[in-house]
């Protein structure tokens, strides 16, 4: 019995330093050649890029583009083949009493949904449809700019795909796309009386755009601050990447489509008459008491 | 454009996320809440089945407590005609004996009567030869004493023969 914990001690004592002696080794490698690598942009011009991308444009088909517009498309090609796989092979085997996916899956579809039928119990359907597919891109699309895959942008720099919603350009699309939405509900429910109850709002594009563009952004540039320097690049980028990454995808996630969903149901509720008092009525009233006060 | 705004591609991404959102509607939005909802209409059509069948059992309960609470009525309405109608023809069996025991009396006192006035009749006829006799013999006697005499000891003798 001692002897095998006496050869046990001795591994692990081992495995100790191995591991210790690799991580002093790469620390090392990594500051030695760190000199061959010479920052081709200052902090200015990368936080300046990361807010405009004037200068980092990519190809796509032949136009230049912002590489959030390409995050884009990237993110829903994922998510299509995902919900093409899960059209196939998960949902014919759904069942009664659900599974951990299916509960997953459910538990998503039923939130939305429900979210549509509370904020406007008069017209949903298409609601639900919206906030769901809106609400799925802002969180995946958010949480896509973790991955950091890398593209060559037509200057012959590297970087990695940003959130689809970081660029003003998607953020403003996806604004503007909510608040037409939002009119077609007050349209079809209530004519011309929903497009002035939308209308009412007119600010309402501008702040859910600016809202998404500068929530999605300030994360961005936080990432783009720590991942500058070297010495910000052990540790705290795995906190940053769950406070400003995941906390936001949740958070602007569950804002526009709370926002979009109350507004919708407000210009969407079905307009009720007033009964107008005639003065045949009043009169008939005043008389009756009248009468009461004498009795 | 300011703040590199580009309505290319805006649109764009206008394109894009409306290919995601019929994407996703029709391949998982759409499939998953029919499902949720084909499990629910089943979950309440069986409710509903359950629902309906525990009415039925609560009518039939309610149905047989009105069925058995009728046969203790009836049960008891048959007991109070039985008891009525041993009572009737208790009386009836009554009244006739009285009538029969009144009869067997009247005729034992009718034919008691007809022996009675029979004898009475008989022993008259011999009261009167008696006295015919006696009468005879005083006649014949010398003293009213002697004929006094001769009377009682014949009316014990005719007292005598009436008791054999």
């Amino acid at each position: 019995m001692t002897e095998s914990k006496k050869k046990f001690s001795k591994k692990k004592i081992v495995a100790i330093v191995v591991w210790l002696l690799v991580f002093a080794a790469l620390i090392v490698g990594i500051v030695l050649t760190d000199p061959l690598y010479e920052q081709e942009e200052s902090v200015s011009e990368v936080m300046e890029d990361a807010v405009l991308h004037e200068s980092n444009k990519a190809d796509l088909f032949g136009m230049q583009v912002n590489p959030a517009v390409i995050s884009g498309f990237v993110v829903t090609g994922i998510l299509l083949v995902a919900a093409a796989l899960i059209r196939i092979f998960a949902i014919p085997r759904f069942k009664r009493v659900p599974g951990k996916f299916q509960l997953v899956l459910e538990t998503a579809v039923g939130w939305f949904d429900k979210l549509a039928k509370t904020n406007s119990p008069h017209r949903n359907s298409f609601l639900g449809a919206y906030i769901f597919a809106a609400g799925a891109y802002i969180f995946f699309g958010t949480l896509f700019e973790l991955i950091g895959i890398p593209i060559m942008a037509l200057s012959g720099a590297s970087l990695s795909l940003p959130a689809p919603l970081s660029d003003i350009n998607g953020a403003i699309s996806l604004g503007c796309l909510s608040y037409i939405v939002i009119l077609s509900g007050g349209v079809v429910s209530n004519g011309l009386r929903g497009v002035g109850r939308t209308l009412k709002d007119f600010s309402l594009p501008i702040s859910m755009s600016f809202r998404l563009f500068g929530a999605l952004l300030s994360g961005l540039l936080v990432t783009e601050l720590v991942y500058y320097y070297l010495a910000l690049s052990f540790v705290l980028p795995v906190v940053v990447g769950i406070l400003f990454t995941l906390m936001h995808a949740l958070i602007q996630t569950y804002v526009l489509v709370m926002l979009t969903s109350m507004f919708y149901g407000e210009v969407s509720e079905p307009h009720e008459k007033k009964q107008k008092v005639g003065k045949k009525a009043a009169k008939k009233d005043k008389e009756i008491l009248a009468n009461e006060v004498k009795i | 454009m300011p703040l590199n705004i580009d309505w290319q591609q805006i649109l764009l991404h206008l394109l894009n996320f409306l290919i995601l959102a019929t994407g996703l509607t029709l391949l998982l939005y759409k499939p998953v809440k029919r499902f949720m909802k084909k499990r629910e209409d089943e979950y309440a059509a069986r409710e509903e089945g359950t629902q309906k069948a525990l009415d039925d059992a609560k009518d039939k309960e309610r149905e047989y407590e009105q069925k058995l609470s009728d046969a203790d009525a009836e049960i008891a309405e048959m007991k109070k005609r039985a008891a009525e109608e041993s009572e009737e023809v208790r009386s009836e069996k009554l009244r006739a004996a009285e009538s029969e025991a009144k009869k067997i009396v009247d005729d034992a006192r009718a034919k008691a009567k007809s022996e009675h006035d029979k004898i009475i009749e008989g022993v008259g006829d011999d009261i009167r030869e008696m006295v015919d006799e006696m009468a005879g013999k005083v006649a014949l006697s010398s003293s009213v004493d002697e004929a006094y005499e001769s009377f009682l000891k014949a009316a014990e003798e005719g007292e005598k023969h009436e008791k054999k």
